[in-house]
C-alpha cells in the first residue's frame, strides 16, 4: 500500500526552481534515503510532504487521501479540512537543527503535542513521553532543559517528541548534519531501531554508510529532479548515472 | 528634628498623590500589556489591513509628544463632544501610548524567535494559536523582559505629566505644598518616592528575568 504518493511536484522560491516535477511513491514500512548534492531539492521535497512548504504544482496523497492538489492537475481535495489536518498528523518530522522548545524540559517537549493536539490527559501524556524517552535512552534526562543536553541528546529527544504523536511515517531532514562526528552514532542507532519496527521513513542524509545499511531504496536527487531510484546495492555498487559516480567518489 | 516633623506632616498629602499616580499606573499597564501583545501578534501575522492600521497606531502614538496626546484627550476631545472623566482620559491616553511602545518591544521579541520553532510546532500538528500561546509567547516573554522593564520605569516618570493637566498626582501635590510653604523638602520627598517605585520595579523585573532564565 502506498503511504505517500507525490505526483509531478513543482516548487520554486522566487526565480529559483527547486523541484522540477518530482514523482515519488512510498510504500508502507519502506525506508528511503534521499541523497544528493546540496541545493538539489532533497530537503524541500521532504518539507513539501508535510506542508512546511507549499507546493506550486502537483498532487500529494497520504494514506489514500489527497491532501494537496495545486495547479491545474485535474484532481481536487475532497477531504474536509479536519481530515486533511488529521492525515498530516500521521507524519512526524525530525529537523537538522533539532528545533526543541528551549523553554520546556525534555519531558515537556515530548508531552506538549499529545496534550495540545490530541487532547491526551497530562498523566497519560507523561506515560507516553517516558516510554518514548526510554526508547531513545534518555529517560534519565527527562527533567533537563535542552540547553543542558548535547547535540546528540537533543536530536534523540526530538525523535521521541515526534514518536509521541504516534506517526505512521517519519521524515528525517539531515538528522545528523549538525552533530559533532562522535555524536552521530547515537542518533543513527535510534533511527536503526525504528527501522527494525518497520516504521515508514524518509531520510535525507549525507551518511552514505548508514544509507547503504538501512535503506530499502535510495533516491538520488540532482537539480530538482530524481535522477535515480534504486536499491542501495545497485546504487552504491553500480550507479548508472555518471553524475552519481562523481558524487559518490567525492563522498566516500 | 524639625525637618522630620515637617516631612511627616506633609507625607499624608503626598501619599494621597502617590495613590492616584499608582492607580493610573496600574490601570495603564493592565490595558497596555494585553494591547501591546495583541498588536504585536497582529503586526507579525495580521492581514494587510490590520498591519496597516497597527502601523498608523504605533506611528502616531510613538511619533508625537505624550503631553500633546494628553492635552488632546483632556482639552481637545471635550470640544467635539467626547467627555471622559479625568481618570479615564488619563488611563486611556497612557495605555494607548505605552501600548504603542510595548507593541514594538513585543514585535521585536516575537520576530527574534527562530522560525524552526514554528516549523517544529506545525510538524507536530499544533495550530497557529496553540503555537503562539504555548511555544512562541513564553519564549518571547523572557526576551522582552529587559526592554519592558525600561518601559515600565519610563511610565512611572511619565505619570508626572498628570500634574500638568491638573490631576492631583504625586508631583502636583508636592508642587502645591512647595508653593504653599516655599520649602525644598516636598520636592525631595517626591524624588525619594519616585526612586523607591522605580527601584522596586527594577528589582521585580530582575526577579522575573531570573525566574524565566532557568532554561538557558
Amino acid at each position: 500500500m502506498a503511504m505517500i504518493r507525490m505526483s509531478n511536484i513543482h516548487k520554486h522560491f522566487g526565480s529559483l526552481n527547486v523541484l522540477k516535477g518530482v514523482t515519488l511513491e512510498v510504500n508502507k514500512g519502506e525506508i528511503i534515503s534521499i541523497i544528493g548534492p546540496s541545493g538539489s531539492g532533497k530537503s524541500t521535497l521532504l518539507r513539501c510532504m508535510n506542508q512546511l512548504e507549499k507546493v506550486d504544482q502537483g498532487i500529494i496523497e497520504i494514506e489514500g487521501i489527497v491532501v494537496e492538489a495545486a495547479g491545474d492537475v485535474g484532481v481536487k481535495i475532497t477531504a474536509t479540512h479536519q481530515e486533511v489536518r488529521t492525515t498530516y498528523r500521521k507524519m512526524g518530522m525530525v529537523f537538522q537543527s533539532f528545533n526543541l522548545f528551549p523553554h520546556l524540559t525534555a519531558l515537556g517537549n515530548v508531552i506538549e503535542a499529545p496534550m495540545l493536539v490530541n487532547n491526551v490527559a497530562k498523566a497519560a501524556a507523561i506515560q507516553i513521553a517516558e516510554k518514548q524517552l526510554a526508547k531513545v535512552g534518555l529517560l534519565d534526562k527527562k527533567d533537563a532543559f535542552p540547553s543542558k543536553l548535547s547535540g546528540g541528546q537533543k536530536q534523540r529527544v526530538a525523535i521521541a517528541r515526534a514518536l509521541a504523536m504516534n506517526p505512521d511515517i517519519m521524515l528525517f531532514d539531515e538528522p545528523t548534519s549538525a552533530l559533532d562526528p562522535e555524536l552521530i552514532g547515537e542518533v543513527l542507532s535510534v533511527i536503526k531501531n525504528l527501522a527494525q519496527e518497520h516504521m515508514t521513513m524518509l531520510i535525507v542524509t549525507h551518511e552514505m554508510g548508514f544509507a547503504k545499511e538501512i535503506s530499502d531504496r535510495v533516491i538520488f536527487m540532482d537539480d530538482g529532479k530524481i535522477l535515480e531510484d534504486s536499491s542501495p546495492k545497485e546504487f552504491f555498487e553500480n550507479p548508472r548515472h555518471p553524475r552519481i559516480k562523481t558524487f559518490l567518489e567525492k563522498m566516500l | 528634628m524639625d525637618h522630620l516633623d515637617y516631612v511627616l506632616s506633609i507625607l499624608p498629602f503626598i501619599l494621597l498623590g502617590l495613590k492616584l499616580t499608582a492607580k493610573v499606573y496600574v490601570a495603564t499597564l493592565l490595558f497596555a500589556i494585553p494591547l501591546g501583545l495583541l498588536a504585536a501578534i497582529g503586526k507579525v501575522n495580521g492581514s494587510k489591513i490590520i498591519k496597516k492600521i497597527l502601523f498608523f497606531y504605533t506611528w502616531i502614538w510613538r511619533g508625537t509628544p505624550l503631553l500633546l496626546q494628553l492635552f488632546f484627550v483632556f482639552y481637545g476631545l471635550p470640544i467635539i463632544g467626547i467627555k471622559l472623566s479625568p481618570f479615564a482620559a488619563a488611563t486611556i491616553t497612557y495605555a494607548l501610548n505605552s501600548g504603542a511602545y510595548l507593541t514594538e518591544i513585543f514585535r521585536g521579541g516575537i520576530e527574534s524567535i527562530d522560525k524552526g520553532q514554528y516549523e517544529a510546532a506545525k510538524a507536530l500538528g499544533m495550530t497557529y494559536p496553540q503555537t503562539m500561546r504555548r511555544i512562541i509567547i513564553p519564549q518571547t516573554v523572557r526576551r522582552v523582559l529587559p526592554p519592558t522593564c525600561s518601559e515600565a520605569v519610563n511610565l512611572v516618570k511619565e505619570t508626572a505629566l498628570l500634574a500638568v493637566i491638573g490631576m492631583p498626582d504625586l508631583l502636583r501635590i508636592a508642587t502645591q505644598i512647595f508653593t504653599r510653604d516655599f520649602n525644598i523638602i516636598p520636592f525631595i520627598v517626591a524624588f525619594v518616592l519616585y526612586l523607591i517605585i522605580s527601584s522596586v520595579l527594577v528589582k521585580l523585573f530582575g526577579k522575573l528575568e531570573k525566574k524565566y532564565s532557568i532554561y538557558e
